[in-house]
């Protein structure tokens, strides 16, 4: 039997920074999106990549990182090896994450630099996270799993991303387009997908209430994705094209299998009320099963376009709604956990969901949709215009995001 | 006189801050046992074993009781076995949450 005590919750001024400045970054990255010139791009542009950086880096593994602070003792079922060491990860990744979007915009040189400065809060991470799973005595469940494969995954990515960076500044001679794929998929498909992929199964059911349903689906996907990750990661270094392929379907298969799951969680769930929660998961699946078609149709048309679009639809419309939906969920607990769990039973206490601003975590919503789904179709039609309305959606629903953020932080 | 009504009713002061209900509501008290000398077990259960908020729950549940004037001490005592589900909660509940 396991519980959480104060002992194990770290502290809301750790955390609260990943999330201030992971979601400032969600804004920096839609800001820096109006600076693409989609009618000219591909997506070894250096500016995309840049833009890549910033919000994989900056928002997503900002937040996932400060998420991992609160959900590493209740996943791991243990407290931290060393909490404190989060407190020098976000200005390591912070700094970093600017450094390498500088690099890749105006200065190569600048690369490994900021290359290493995201390595060294990667490391930082990894070996806090590794020796608290050391900790571990009990029979390991699904999630503990996935969050060791994904750690695994994110060395290996990091270790591929460093190299990629001495590559790209000319300090050593290496294929970039082949290792690129490699750092790509060992980081987004190894770790931010396996990561959610564990983190659903705690998290969905448990907002959910979901119950008595079969977990077969995400395990095949679990196995379905490690070995197509490791898979295009063994091509990557081999020159192995067949072998990318195979990884290619099995990770294809195993997002299907987590889309069915996810299905499956909403089947079985008691509490049906289509919240702001709710609302931004049912949008980051719709962009994951979109994304699936434009893969199909890319098979066909080999049209490069569909690769950017599916790419803007993985990362702003899966990634961003998974993560900000969750937002929604994490913080008003960890502020309630801090600032309101000492007064139970003594005087009356907010519950979570009064925490909320309604109508503006309803904005929020409404205008990162239209924000993801508009400047996929301007990708798709190779429209700079229509894109650049995409991204003024998605600035505003940045700014609703942000003013959310600063209204529950500071809820009393 | 001690009895189990006053138990029940002590914990259901106790709301799941997430859904917004008392544990009494949600069906997740399974059994209250008034031993010698006012001594009370509460076997209970929560909505997920990953709750984050498990220790404290316990905790508020014990203090919960411990504030009927008649009981000496309080021991909950969690269990996953029947593992809980929304057909144990009541019909308020259930109609609140659209199950």
């Amino acid at each position: 039997m396991f519980a959480i005590n104060r002992d194990f919750a770290p502290p809301f001024k750790l955390i609260a920074p990943y999330f201030i400045i992971g979601v400032l970054f969600y804004l920096l990255s839609s800001l820096f999106a109006f600076s693409l010139d989609i009618s000219s791009i591909g997506y070894m542009d250096p500016s995309v990549i840049a833009w890549v950086h910033i919000f994989l880096l900056g928002f997503i593994m900002m937040i996932i990182f400060g998420a991992m602070a609160q959900l590493v003792p209740v996943v791991l079922e243990n407290g931290h090896f060393a909490v404190d060491l989060y407190y020098i990860i976000w200005p390591l990744l912070l700094f970093g994450t600017l450094m390498m979007a500088y690099g890749f915009i105006f200065s190569p040189l600048a690369l490994p630099f900021g290359g290493l400065t995201v390595l060294i809060a990667m490391l930082t991470f990894l070996f806090d996270t590794f020796m608290t799973i050391r900790k571990i005595e009990k029979k390991l469940n699904f999630t503990m799993v996935s969050v060791i494969i994904a750690n695994i995954f994110l060395l290996l990515g990091v270790v591929f991303g460093i190299v990629l960076a001495l590559g790209y500044s000319g300090m050593i001679s290496i294929n970039l387009a082949d290792l690129l794929k490699g750092h790509v998929y060992l980081v987004v498909m190894g770790y931010i997908v396996t990561t959610i992929f564990g983190l659903s199964m705690v998290l969905i059911p448990m907002f959910g209430l979901s119950h008595h349903f079969s977990w077969r689906p995400i395990k095949t996907a679990l196995v379905l994705m490690s070995i197509g990750v490791l898979s295009v990661a063994i091509s990557s270094l081999f020159d192995l094209l067949a072998l990318s392929y195979f990884g290619y379907l099995l990770s294809a298969l195993s997002l299907l299998l987590y889309v069915f799951q996810m299905f499956v969680l909403y089947k079985t769930r008691a509490r049906k009320e289509h919240d702001v929660y709710a609302k931004s998961l049912y949008i980051s699946l719709t962009s994951l099963v979109s994304s699936f078609l434009l893969c199909i149709l890319y098979l066909f048309s080999k049209n490069e376009a569909m690769i950017l679009v599916t790419g803007w639809l993985i990362f702003t419309g899966f990634f961003g709604f998974i993560i900000t939906g969750h937002l929604y969920k994490i913080v008003p607990f960890l502020v309630w956990f801090e600032r309101f769990s000492p007064l139970v039973g003594k005087e009356k206490v907010p519950m979570l969901a009064n925490m909320i601003p309604i109508k503006s975590a309803n904005s929020q919503v409404l205008f990162s949709a239209l924000g993801v789904f508009i400047g996929a179709y301007g990708l798709f039609l190779s429209n700079n215009n229509l894109f650049k309305v995409g991204v003024l959606f998605l600035c505003v629903g940045g700014i609703f995001l942000l003013r959310n953020l600063i209204y529950i932080i500071r809820f009393k | 006189m001690l009895n189990e009504e006053k138990v029940y009713e002590a914990i259901s002061t106790v709301i799941d801050p997430e859904v917004g209900f008392n544990l009494v509501e949600m069906g997740l008290i399974y059994k209250v046992e008034i031993k010698d000398s006012n001594h009370v077990i509460v076997t209970m259960t929560l909505s997920t074993q990953a709750c984050p908020l498990h220790q404290m729950i316990v905790q508020w549940v014990k203090e919960a009781c411990e504030r009927v004037e008649e009981v000496s001490e309080c021991e909950v005592n969690v269990v996953w076995e029947p593992a809980w589900n929304i057909t144990m909660a009541n019909e308020n509940v259930k109609k609140a949450l659209g199950a």
